[in-house]
Formats: C-alpha cells, sequence, structure tokens
C-alpha cells in the first residue's frame, strides 16, 4: 500500500511527504456520517482508519459506541419505543372493531427495554462489518487531532496510538444537554430516558422540540401522567405554525398536560420523587424529568483550538460548503458542524465528503428540500417551506391549500383526532414550495412527496396524479380548491 | 375547500370533516362558481355557444334557450328536455360528473337504486360500489382484521393479554353497516347541495335522450350511464351455494372455514380479511400464482408473506363444483380432487358490466364483447347524447379513475373544455396484508416497451419485525429506462405500501428520473427512505447481445429472476 502510495502521489504532486501518511483518511466518530464518509472512501480506493468510543447506551465524554447516536441513542431506539408505544392506542381502537380485549391491557416495560438493547447491540455489530468489509480500520479509543495530519487515540487500556493521515474527518455528534437550573443533576437526558429501568409514572418533560414531544408521546402512549414544559406559545418552533398547533391539540388529546410559556426554575428531591418548580411558581412532583432543551456538538476534547480548527460560537465546527475545516486537511461532517442534524443529512454529507475528496468529482451537499420526521403519536413530516417561511420568500402571492379529515379507521374507532394535511404554492410558478402532514402514516407518506418537491413539481402535476383509494396520501393529490391566498407584503401586485 | 381551521376545531362538524375526507375535490358548500376558477382557469362562460374544432355538446340552458339537439345528421326539431344531463348509477363516476355539471351550471338528474349492502337488478344504493360493496367497506374490514396481527406484533414490543383476544363479528358488522348508512346519507347530502336532482329507481334509456326510470320517463339533452359493474360467478353445478363480495363483506357470522375463488386482488384482499379474523382460508387460483398483471416479484412475494400469515394457496386448481353436504358444510371439487368442510365459498373470479336490462342495444349503444360499453376518449358511447364512465366501461376499474373520468366529462359538457381522461402512470394499490402499492410499468411490460431497463429492489426485513420476531418483510422495485434515467415503475409490497406508494406516484406521473430520486434525502427511520436510497441496480436489462455481455459492476445477481 505504502509502495502504491507513493506511486499514486508521485504522479499527481511531487511532495514527497504525502508519501509517509499513514492513512489516506482517518475519520474521529463512527456514527452516520463517519461510517458513511469512510466506507464511501475506502470504495474510492482510499486507506481508512476509523476510531469510536466504547460501547454503551448512554454516551459520555469516553462513552459512544459504532453507529452513533442515531443507532444507539436516536432515531432508532426511539423508534422502537415509539413503535411500542403506538399500541397503547391502537389496542383501544380494536375494540370497535369488535375485539374484546382486558379492561387493562398488560405492559412489561423491562422486555422491551431489553429487546430494545439487543436490537442496538446488534445493529452496532452490524455496523462494525461493515466497516470491516470495506476494509476499514476500527481503533477503539477516544481520538484527538494532534496537527494537521496527525491523530491519536487513546485506547481502553489508556495506550496512545499515534497516526498520520493524509485528510482527517471529524464526525463526533453531539450529545444532550442539561439547563443550568438548581438541581439539574436530578433530571435526565434523551440518552438515559431511553434506557430507564422503569416506566415512568409520572414524567416532566421540559423543551418544546422533536425530541421532547417524541418522548412525550412514548410515555403517554405507555400509560404514564406527562407534563409537557416549553418557552414559546406552542411546541415546535421552526415548523409550519398551522401545523405546531396540530401537534399540540393531538398530544394534549392524548392526555399530555401542555404548559406552553414555562419554564422549570429548580428540581428538589423529596421522599416521593422530584420536586419541579416552574417559573409561574406552579409545583410538580415527578419521577422523571427530562431535559430536551438542545444538543451541543461534541467538540471540547478534539484539541482543535490547539491546531487551528475553528468553532462558531456554539461549539460547531466552521466548514465551508464542501465540509472543509479552517485547516485545509481537516474536515467535518454531522452534528458536529450543526447544519441540519439529521442521520440522512450527515450520510449525505459523508457521501459528497468522500466524493470530493477520493472520488475527483467536488460535492456540495444540498439543503433544499430535506424532508424531516417528528415521530410524535401521531407524527408530523413536512418538506420545504413552511406557510410562514413562504410568504417571506415569495415574490408573488403563496396559495394554501388544507385538507382536516377524519381519517377513515377512526369512522368505526371513534378515536376523536383529525388528519391535517397542507401544501404551499407559489401562485405565480404554480410549484409546490411546501408540504406538510400530521396524521398516522405521515413520514412514509411524505417521502415520496419529497421528490416530487425536489425536483419542482406543480400543482398541476400533483392534480393530475390519480389517487391511491381509499388511502390518506391520496388527500394530497386531491386538494382542488384553494384554502386561502396571501397576498405578500411590500410587493407590487400590479403595474398600476 | 373551504378552510377548516384548526384555531376553531370546533367549528367544523364531524359530517363536515368526513366530507372533505371523502370528497376532497371542491365541496359543494361554496357553491359558486368563483370556487372553481382557480383551477379550471380560464374559466369559459357557461353559455358559450361558439364551434369549437372537436364538436363539444353543446350546453344549452334550457331555462334560457330553445336548444338543438346535437345530432350527426344536423337539423332536428327544436326541443326543450326537463334536463341537461340525466345520469343513471350514483357511484363514484356517477356522482362526480353529475356534481361537476351541476357546478358548472348545468340542470342535473341522477337516478340510483334502492340502498342494500348486496347488489342486484334491483338493489343498490347512492354512493354505488366503492362506498357500500367496495373499497370504504372492505377497508374497514382490513382494519378489523389487521389487528391480529397487531395483537402478535405487540407481543415483542412487551404488550401482554392475559386472554387471547377474541372478534365478536356481530359488532364489526353493526358499526360497519352504521358507518355506510351515514356515507350514503352523506353522498345524498352532496347531491342535494350541489342541486342534483335524485330520482330513486331503475333508470333504462328510451331513445337518445329519454331516460324511464320505474315508468316515468325524463328527457335530457345528455344522458350519462354510470350503472358499474357487479361479481360474477362462473356456471358451475352448485353455484348457488357460493357467495361473492358483496355478500362475504356482510356476512351475518363468521365463517369458520372458508374457500376462495380467485387469484386476483379482491381474492387476496378477502382472504387476509378472514385470515385475521381467525377463519381457516383457503385460496384456489387457475395459475401458479397470484395476482396476474403485477410484477412477477411482486407476484412471489405477497403470496409467500400471506402464506407466512396462515392462509392456504391452492394452486392449478379450478372449481368444477360445489356440493352441500348432509351438515350444511360444503365441498369444493376441483381439477385436482374434493376438498370438504367449508363453512362459506366465496368467488372473486371476476366482475361483469351492469348493462343488462338498460335499453342500449334499443337505442343503438355498442357494448363489447365483455359487456362493457364501448366509447370514445371522451367517455362518449356510439349515440352521441349518450355517455358512460366508470366500471360499466371496462376501462381502469378503480373509483379515483371513475372520478377522473366524470371529472373529465363535466368539463368537457358544461365547460366547453373537452378533457379526456389521462391513464398514464394511474398508482393503484391491493389492500392485501400485507399491502402492495405501485405505479407505473411492471418490469415485464417496461422490457416489452423501452427494451434496454435497469431494475433496483430491495428486500428487507422492517425495524418493527425485528422486535416483533415475526418473518414479515418488505420488497421495494424500482424500473428504471437505461436511456432516459426515468423511472418508469414502482412497486411495493409491505407495510404501508399503498400510503407510500402516492407520493412517488406524484414523481413518476411528472417523469422524474432516478438521478431525482436519489438527490432527494431520506426520512428516517422510515420504509419509504429505501426508495431515494437504492444506489445499485440489482440487474441491467439490455437487449442487445453486446451489452448484455458488460452488465454493470454494481449489479448484485444476474438477470432472469
Amino acid at each position: 500500500m505504502a509502495r502504491k502510495m507513493l506511486v499514486d502521489e508521485e504522479m499527481n504532486q511531487t511532495n514527497q511527504e504525502e508519501a509517509h501518511y499513514d492513512f489516506d483518511l482517518f475519520v474521529i466518530g463512527a456514527g452516520s456520517g463517519g461510517v458513511r464518509a469512510a466506507r464511501f472512501s475506502a470504495n474510492y480506493g482510499a486507506k481508512v482508519g476509523i476510531c469510536e468510543l466504547p460501547f454503551h447506551p448512554i454516551s459520555s465524554e469516553v462513552i459512544g459506541g459504532v453507529g452513533g447516536t442515531c443507532v444507539i441513542r436516536g432515531c432508532v431506539p426511539k423508534k422502537i419505543l415509539v413503535y411500542g408505544a403506538a399500541f397503547g392506542s391502537e389496542l383501544e381502537d380494536a375494540r370497535n372493531y369488535g375485539w374484546e380485549l382486558n379492561e387493562k391491557l398488560a405492559f412489561n416495560w423491562k422486555k422491551l427495554l431489553h429487546k430494545k438493547t439487543d436490537e442496538i447491540i446488534r445493529l452496532n455489530g452490524i455496523y462494525k462489518r461493515l466497516l470491516s468489509n470495506a476494509g476499514v480500520k476500527l481503533f477503539e479509543g477516544e481520538g484527538k487531532i494532534v496537527g494537521p495530519n496527525e491523530v491519536e487515540v487513546t485506547q481502553l487500556d489508556g495506550t496512545k496510538l499515534s497516526y498520520s493521515a493524509k485528510h482527517i474527518l471529524i464526525a463526533t455528534g453531539s450529545r444532550a444537554h442539561r439547563p443550568p437550573i438548581p438541581g439539574q443533576e436530578l433530571g435526565i437526558t434523551s440518552d438515559e430516558a431511553l434506557s430507564l429501568e422503569d416506566l415512568p409514572k409520572h414524567a416532566v418533560v421540559l423543551g418544546g422540540g422533536y425530541i421532547a414531544v417524541e418522548f412525550a408521546s412514548i410515555w403517554r402512549g405507555l400509560g404514564a401522567n406527562v407534563d409537557l414544559f416549553f418557552r414559546k406559545e406552542l411546541p415546535l418552533r421552526g415548523f409550519d405554525d398551522e401545523m405546531r398547533a396540530v401537534v399540540a391539540r393531538n398530544l394534549e388529546r392524548r392526555g399530555i398536560n401542555l404548559h406552553p410559556q414555562t419554564n422549570l426554575t429548580e428540581l428538589i428531591k423529596t421522599d416521593n420523587g422530584i420536586k419541579v418548580t416552574t417559573d409561574h411558581g406552579e409545583e410538580l412532583i415527578a419521577d422523571v424529568v427530562l431535559f430536551a432543551t438542545g444538543r451541543l456538538p461534541n467538540s471540547k476534547r478534539l484539541n482543535l483550538e490547539a491546531v487551528g480548527v475553528e468553532l462558531d460560537n456554539t461549539g460547531a465546527v466552521k466548514v465551508d460548503e464542501y465540509s472543509r475545516t479552517s485547516i485545509p486537511s481537516v474536515w467535518a461532517v454531522g452534528d458536529v458542524t450543526n447544519r441540519m442534524n439529521l442521520t440522512p443529512v450527515a450520510l449525505m454529507e459523508g457521501t459528497c465528503f468522500a466524493k470530493t475528496v477520493f472520488g475527483k468529482e467536488p460535492s456540495k451537499p444540498d439543503y433544499s428540500h430535506v424532508p424531516c420526521a417528528v415521530f410524535s403519536i401521531p407524527p408530523l413530516s413536512v418538506v420545504g417551506l413552511s406557510e410562514e417561511q413562504a410568504i417571506e420568500q415569495a415574490n408573488g402571492d403563496v396559495l394554501v391549500f388544507t385538507s382536516t379529515f377524519n381519517p377513515m379507521k377512526n369512522t368505526v374507532s371513534g378515536r376523536q383526532e383529525k388528519t391535517v394535511m397542507k401544501l404551499v404554492v407559489d401562485a405565480e410558478t404554480d410549484k409546490v414550495l411546501g408540504a406538510s402532514m400530521c396524521g398516522p402514516d405521515a413520514p412514509e407518506i411524505m417521502q415520496g412527496i419529497a421528490v416530487a418537491l425536489k425536483c419542482g413539481a406543480t400543482k398541476a402535476q400533483f392534480d393530475s396524479t390519480v389517487g391511491i383509494h381509499p388511502s390518506a396520501a391520496e388527500e394530497f393529490v386531491t386538494m382542488r380548491s384553494v384554502s386561502r391566498r396571501i397576498t405578500c407584503r411590500g410587493k407590487p401586485k400590479t403595474n398600476l | 375547500m373551504a378552510t377548516t381551521s384548526f384555531t376553531a376545531p370546533k367549528l367544523s362538524s364531524p359530517t363536515f370533516q368526513t366530507l372533505c375526507r371523502n370528497f376532497p375535490l371542491s365541496l359543494p358548500i361554496p357553491k359558486t362558481l368563483s370556487s372553481f376558477s382557480f383551477h379550471l382557469s380560464p374559466f369559459l362562460s357557461r353559455f358559450h355557444l361558439h364551434h369549437h374544432h372537436y364538436h363539444p355538446p353543446r350546453f344549452h340552458p334550457r331555462r334560457l334557450f330553445a336548444v338543438r339537439a346535437e345530432s350527426e345528421n344536423g337539423a332536428e326539431p327544436i326541443r326543450h328536455y326537463d334536463f341537461d344531463l340525466f345520469t343513471i348509477g350514483a357511484g363514484s363516476g356517477g356522482v362526480r360528473a353529475s356534481r361537476f355539471a351541476a357546478n358548472f351550471g348545468a340542470s342535473v338528474a341522477v337516478c340510483e337504486l334502492p340502498f342494500s349492502t348486496i347488489s342486484s337488478e334491483t338493489t343498490g344504493g347512492v354512493g354505488g360500489t366503492c362506498v357500500l360493496r367496495g373499497c370504504v367497506p372492505k377497508k374497514l374490514m382490513v382494519y378489523a382484521s389487521k389487528y391480529s396481527h397487531e395483537f402478535d406484533e405487540s407481543n415483542g414490543f412487551g404488550w401482554k393479554y392475559d386472554t387471547e383476544p377474541k372478534h365478536d363479528w356481530s359488532t364489526l358488522m353493526a358499526n360497519k353497516n352504521a358507518e355506510l348508512q351515514r356515507l350514503t346519507g352523506i353522498y345524498k347530502n352532496i347531491l342535494n347541495k350541489a342541486g342534483v336532482t335524485l330520482i330513486e329507481g331503475r333508470g333504462k334509456i328510451v331513445d337518445p335522450h329519454t331516460v324511464d326510470v320505474d315508468g316515468k320517463l325524463y328527457t335530457a339533452s345528455n344522458i350519462l350511464i354510470s350503472v358499474g359493474g357487479r361479481p360474477f360467478i362462473p356456471d358451475i353445478p352448485g353455484r348457488e351455494y357460493a357467495i361473492d363480495s358483496d355478500a362475504a363483506l356482510d356476512l351475518p357470522s363468521k365463517p369458520e372455514k372458508v374457500a376462495i375463488v380467485g387469484g386476483g386482488y379482491i381474492a387476496l384482499e378477502f382472504a387476509g380479511i378472514f385470515n385475521g379474523l381467525t377463519s381457516e382460508v383457503h385460496v384456489f387460483i387457475r395459475q401458479k400464482r397470484v395476482l396476474r398483471g403485477f410484477d412477477e416479484e411482486i407476484r412471489d412475494f405477497v403470496g409467500e408473506q400471506m402464506a407466512l400469515r396462515g392462509i392456504q394457496f391452492h394452486t392449478e386448481e379450478s372449481p368444477q363444483a360445489i356440493v352441500k353436504s348432509a351438515d350444511g358444510s360444503l365441498s369444493l371439487k376441483t381439477n385436482k380432487g374434493t376438498i370438504e368442510g367449508f363453512s362459506h365459498i366465496m368467488f372473486a373470479t371476476g366482475r361483469r358490466p351492469n348493462t343488462k336490462n338498460l335499453g342500449l342495444e334499443s337505442v343503438g349503444v355498442k357494448i363489447n364483447k365483455n359487456g362493457a360499453i364501448e366509447v370514445d376518449e371522451y367517455s362518449r358511447t356510439t349515440v352521441p347524447s349518450i355517455w358512460a364512465v366508470g366500471d360499466v366501461t371496462d376501462r381502469i376499474n378503480l373509483t379515483p379513475v371513475a372520478l377522473m373520468e366524470g371529472a373529465a366529462l363535466a368539463k368537457t359538457l358544461f365547460q366547453n373544455e373537452p378533457t379526456k381522461p389521462d391513464y398514464r402512470a394511474v398508482p393503484s394499490a391491493v389492500f392485501s396484508q400485507p399491502p402492495i402499492g405501485q405505479v407505473g410499468l411492471t418490469e415485464e411490460q417496461a422490457i416489452k416497451e423501452y427494451g434496454d431497463i435497469d431494475v433496483y429492489t430491495a428486500n428487507f426485513r422492517p425495524l418493527k419485525a425485528t422486535l416483533s420476531g415475526l418473518p414479515d418483510r418488505v420488497f421495494m422495485k424500482l424500473i428504471v429506462c437505461a436511456k432516459t434515467n426515468k423511472v418508469i415503475g414502482l412497486h411495493m409490497c409491505g407495510e404501508d405500501s399503498a400510503e407510500i406508494a402516492q407520493g412517488f406516484a406524484v414523481a413518476v406521473k411528472a417523469g422524474l428520473t432516478k438521478a431525482d430520486f436519489d438527490a432527494t434525502v431520506g426520512i428516517h427511520p422510515t420504509s419509504a427512505e429505501e426508495f431515494v436510497t437504492m444506489r445499485s441496480p440489482t440487474r441491467k436489462i439490455r437487449q442487445s447481445s453486446e451489452s448484455q455481455g458488460n452488465m454493470g459492476h454494481e449489479a448484485k445477481t444476474a438477470a432472469g429472476v
């Protein structure tokens, strides 16, 4: 390999030093972005090393695991718990369909937790195999950047390994953070929430983002009392306001106590549980308090400042459009860059990185029309612009099409919960700028819609598509009448 | 559609919500013409009488003008008609055409047989097959039957049942029928609100402009036939003991052991329904595989998955006779032997257009050999003033297609905008368990039409199944034209397939390429994201021998599955 590299390098560049690198690429962090970048780079012929902290469901400075947040402490275990929790209401709905069930259904939290852990251990193994099959060398330990082309891995036994690499990729992700309030050590983050010994009886969730909403749904679905506190009037800041109201209403209807515009000020341990005090002076007793108040990039212990890799004020690694940091040989992808913190985006960034650096094809990740989902119960999924964003960005009028309906399943089950769908359209070009849905199967439904939006589909093209009957999704192609037309402020409509 | 405001949810009545659900196309509540003008612009004068290069049937508001009947021969005596449009049959296509025509300003009547869950020469009901004997009750039964699988799944997620859940058949039937009654009422309301005159009775065509409903004559400038289809049971000894899908949707008690004859979508859907509701299910199919006409790999996959859930398939086995035993049980005699002990034998052996006793032959409306009414691209029959939409024309027998045909006809007739229904890339679903969703061409059709194609497949165990421990899998397939990179076919079998396929249908209909799919970021973790993350073709099929020998390096398996 060394000889081959020498030859390659001689052909490309004359810098003799390049020949001595141990690796073409060394990746710090084997989560979604890091594994993708490592594998694809190896497939392009690069010699790749990757380091990752030892496996554990709960992360810390020194614990992680191949697979990263998504597989071990995020998307996958979360979705498993959502599946488990969704059965609660599903089974209730069975009664009106003629099924005779016990008054109270038994649920075994430990069994679900155990099976969840088995599954993430299995996936952790699959990820390791993916790396070894691609020829990527995996090191277990904490990675640190020592120089622009030098990394150091501290292994479990304390021994340090040092490697040189032509390129270094930082893909260390992020971790949940706790608000600085008295008693914060009594609370937990999403890491612990995915591995609780017992199902909470009364949970308090602080935060209005998707993580807060998802855990509130999980615990409520499994029978816990849940109080959800958030700063704004509605949860899910950044999403379409109308859809935020839909989610809030659904959560409330399913029995979650919403406390908008309320913050927690103190946690105190008592004999009955954790006493939670709010800035409105309320007091509650809970057995679990979850902080879902945001995540911070894992950039602290990487020695970045010393080598000159710049961070922004949130601690995220600053990168250019190709994911290159302020040091040309050091790159970064995924949550540590705090661009759009989603697994598929980290995958896209990792793929583009490998193409750019080893595929001789400079590629920028494209952040337009990235769809996403909130796995609340029922879920929300969106792609493109919210109504508010569309109004802000549009040159002309914006047309809004909405549909609020009782899903067919509810007609017999009697469940009182509407599904809401929305399309936001540019009046002038007829392009669909945004789509949202809150209701069963929304994330599955939205994926195909995302393909259409990504490619600039018009409302006329939606309309010309025949529906699949009876489905919820068909509503997206049968919204014929506009709900409202918004004339954008300050922009001339006519040339009078 | 009127805005259903979220800030004031209590203002929208449940009925109204369901209207939104079931009649997404322009509720009749804002009945002004302007509510249509946005999409159907430029909105032409509804009294537009000018000639067009295509001879649109002219709309003449009877109250304002004495009009000339449309005729190939030119001059006919001036006539006054009772209605601008008389529709026979108030199912999906008929209601859609009637409502839209009325909204465009036409005076419209529609006749329909009295309501019954079982259709016959004398019974039907407003709403038609879809609402009363098809899509809706079928899907409700699918929901009910899916629970047994969900109980099994939930075990893997920590849920426990002290006693095995039992199903009470009569509760389901009562709740289902209450819903159907509600829907037929809503349909009547919708017609009423659109200003369409509803006449209960059997319509029969007397002459090109006259319909007889139980002895009363109505004249109309145009007549629309939208009488749908009905299940067909072949003439074998003992056929009187067999039931069809109408009856199967409304059985008084649970069938203990049921034979289903047929391999089409109706057979598979009912097999799933009865299996889920804990009947013993045997499916008899003439061919080796189910779902003739579907993609071959989907046919294999769905058959395997259904068998795993306990359905017994009897392939290449055709029914010859049904015998009733002394104990009341039924035996099915086939070319391979006799199977005994059935409580019910259901035939899902096709449907036939309801074209008998409509007076069609006497006025000269041509019928093809299957009994379907022959129509041109505008849904016009061989008699210029008579039109037909929906299953009675046996084009693509799906509710949304009948809706499209009905809407196109209303535009053609009453908006001076000749409109052909567009049958390209019509998506469809089979609500088997697991369900199928698809749009575009099958692999076999694609090879025939395009020659060189790339096929991408994924066959995986979904996240839910890894926890439940059940053998459920998902199969997905993309078919791409090698020359243009366009996605020309998309198929899926597995949970949520029907919902997933809809959005992709927009993309396929819009002619998007594989590169467009690849450029789309996935939604994680979903099943659907697999459709935008298929990187390597499973096989490349090339017509020329040269490229056949030059298979892509990425191909996982050889062609010829």
